[in-house]
């Protein structure tokens, strides 16, 4: 009888659709249209057209405001290409080949990643706090007290004090996505390498590094969408205002600052919080098209050579 | 020793993997030093605190925690954060298992679109439509409330639709077909049939979002301001706000807050690394 009954795939899917639907994808358009509208929140909205976007992009203290903080965003990301992910695609690598203590290793890097970020933003200051800071009493214990810091006080340490925090939290997802995907490289590949001379680097260059295109193109997407919506540890660490100097500013800061911490001229500006978020939005939208598109060509041909091996 | 460890063994004991192997237990004894000390210096008193950071306890006291659990509601946080990640997490289940089948079982006309909607998310954090949302909440009169934090994260389900919509795509057909024969209805081979052979992605599904769930700090700072709806993250921030007052009021707060967390990793950290992987790596 159901076997007739062929809209019931409908009441499945309905829920989700009609939650998924008002919660996540509407507002990501919703924000186009608050974005033209000078609002405090309360109160009646006041077209104003592009202004929002003027302001962000052309007006004196805001545009400084929000380049630096984009500087950031992107600035992080680079980080996590350049420096995160190799030390993932490392520590994976080690613990595949079951290096002695693979399996401490493996779950006590992972541990902090279960830990929420107010918390880790906690340590963070228990080890960087220029008075009562781990660090600084262990320098001065060992004599060393000229070494002493004000850490993240400092707005030039700052930023690489935090992207140690944030991958210190963070590098156990990117890393067990590379794990799983060596797991299903061949080892009578390997092996048959190994008794032809390969050492390890090329057996890695040639074998292993061309069967990580998925690995590596999933850490690519996920690191960079991490790398552009950082909020926790840096509002946690610096406060609303991104650190000293806005030395730790992220968009998502800036973005909550404007739209529910009434920075904008002292008022709370939805209108202007939209424009950010819309902003945002259009950044992360651009760089994933350039990804997948670049990513998927790139390997493409790069896979049709690995496939002759 | 099997073959096809040859190339495994072989690569764990030369100089260059016992270097790297210690530089990992370096690595390593970060965590392990500093998560003890955490619940070490919960048990000194304020003075003993400030002096002897990272020293052993000088004089043990209970009072840090006596104040945020009689003075303050520390509990009534823990409860909070219990509740609503539990009900958060039944409803995200509930919803995202129901379409991910309704989207794997059944051929109709606008299916793949489908699929790739429900996908977007993953691309799109929800933080991003956060003020649309905030202002959908306050309009129907749900800030300060579960059910607006149960719905928020309900719709966050492109993750936990594209893992069940894996795991329902690759059932056979046979499965639901005799069921069908037998009579059964829809929503009983559902509940009755589909269900209990996925417990193991339920299981993949429900810890990983547990953790994100009971570690969000974003939406619970935007949406619940009252103190009778605080979480422990916002608690725990809280008295992180004005740490010289309360420096050591937050090592009790963190030691209770991390307890049910290790606990969780302790028993389940296999499901949680399945979920990070789940679809990330298929060919």
């Amino acid at each position: 009888m159901s076997r007739l009954n062929r809209k019931s795939y409908l009441g499945f899917i309905a829920p989700g659709f009609v939650i998924y639907t008002i919660f996540m994808i509407l507002p990501l358009f919703t924000a186009v249209y608050y974005s033209f509208f000078k609002w405090s929140g309360l109160g009646p909205k006041i077209f104003i057209g592009f202004e929002n976007y003027r302001n962000l992009f052309f007006d004196e203290r805001l545009s400084g405001i929000f380049w630096n903080a984009l500087g950031n965003n992107f600035k992080f990301v680079v980080v996590i290409l350049t420096i995160i992910m190799p030390v993932q695609l490392f520590i994976a690598y080690w613990v595949d080949i079951k290096i002695f203590g693979y399996q401490f290793h493996r779950t006590i890097i992972f541990l902090p990643y279960v830990i929420s970020s107010t918390i880790v933003g906690f340590l963070a200051m228990l080890v960087f706090n220029p008075n009562i800071g781990i660090i600084n009493i262990f320098l001065k214990n060992i004599g060393l007290g000229a070494y002493r810091s004000a850490w993240f006080g400092d707005p030039d340490k700052a930023f690489s004090l935090l992207a140690i925090v944030i991958s210190w939290q963070g590098i156990a997802a990117g890393m067990f996505i590379f794990l799983a995907n060596l797991k299903g490289i061949s080892q009578n590949l390997l092996e048959a390498a190994l008794i032809d001379g390969a050492g390890r680097w090329l057996r890695f260059r040639y074998i292993m590094l061309p069967a990580l295109k998925p690995a590596l193109i999933n850490n690519i997407i996920l690191g960079t969408i991490w790398g552009l919506t950082q909020f926790d540890i840096p509002f946690v660490v610096g406060g609303t205002q991104g650190g000293i100097n806005n030395s730790i500013d992220f968009m998502n800061l800036f973005f909550y600052r404007y739209a529910f911490g009434g920075s904008y001229y002292g008022e709370t500006s939805m209108g202007f919080g939209a424009t950010i978020s819309v902003v945002l939005f259009l950044i992360i939208l651009a760089v994933a098209i350039l990804q997948i598109s670049f990513l998927t060509r790139k390997f493409e041909k790069d896979g049709s050579e690995g496939k002759h091996l | 020793m099997k073959r096809t460890h040859f190339e495994k063994l072989r690569g764990s004991f030369s100089p260059v993997a016992v270097t790297v192997s210690v530089i990992f237990f370096l690595y390593c004894s970060i965590s392990l030093y500093l998560i003890p000390l955490l619940a070490l210096n919960s048990f000194k008193t304020k003075s003993d605190l400030i002096n002897n950071t990272i020293g052993m306890i000088r004089s043990f006291t209970l009072d840090s925690y006596r104040t945020i659990i009689v003075e303050d509601d520390f509990l009534r946080y823990m409860f909070n954060s219990v509740f609503l990640t539990m009900a958060a997490l039944t409803s995200l289940l509930l919803v995202s298992s129901l379409c991910a089948y309704g989207l794997s079982r059944y051929r109709f006309k606008g299916r793949n679109f489908l699929r790739i909607y429900f996908l977007l998310g993953m691309m799109f954090p929800i933080q991003l439509g956060i003020l649309p949302i905030f202002i959908i909440i306050r309009n129907i009169g749900l800030t300060n409330n579960f059910l607006g934090m149960i719905l928020i994260y309900t719709a966050n389900l492109s993750l936990p639709v594209f893992i069940f919509s894996n795991f329902f795509s690759a059932l056979p057909t046979a499965l639901y077909e005799s069921a069908v024969i037998e009579g059964a209805g829809e929503l009983t081979i559902f509940f009755r049939i589909m269900v209990p052979i996925s417990k193991p992605v339920f299981a993949t599904v429900g810890i990983l979002n547990f953790v994100m769930i009971w570690n969000d700090f974003y939406m619970p700072l935007v949406f619940l301001t009252r103190k009778e709806v605080r979480t422990l993250t916002l608690g725990i921030y809280r008295y992180m706000n004005n740490f010289l007052v309360n420096w050591h009021l937050v090592f009790a707060a963190v030691t209770l807050a991390l307890i049910p967390i290790l606990i969780m990793f302790m028993l389940f950290s296999r499901f949680l690394i399945s979920g990070l992987t789940a679809g990330a790596v298929k060919e």
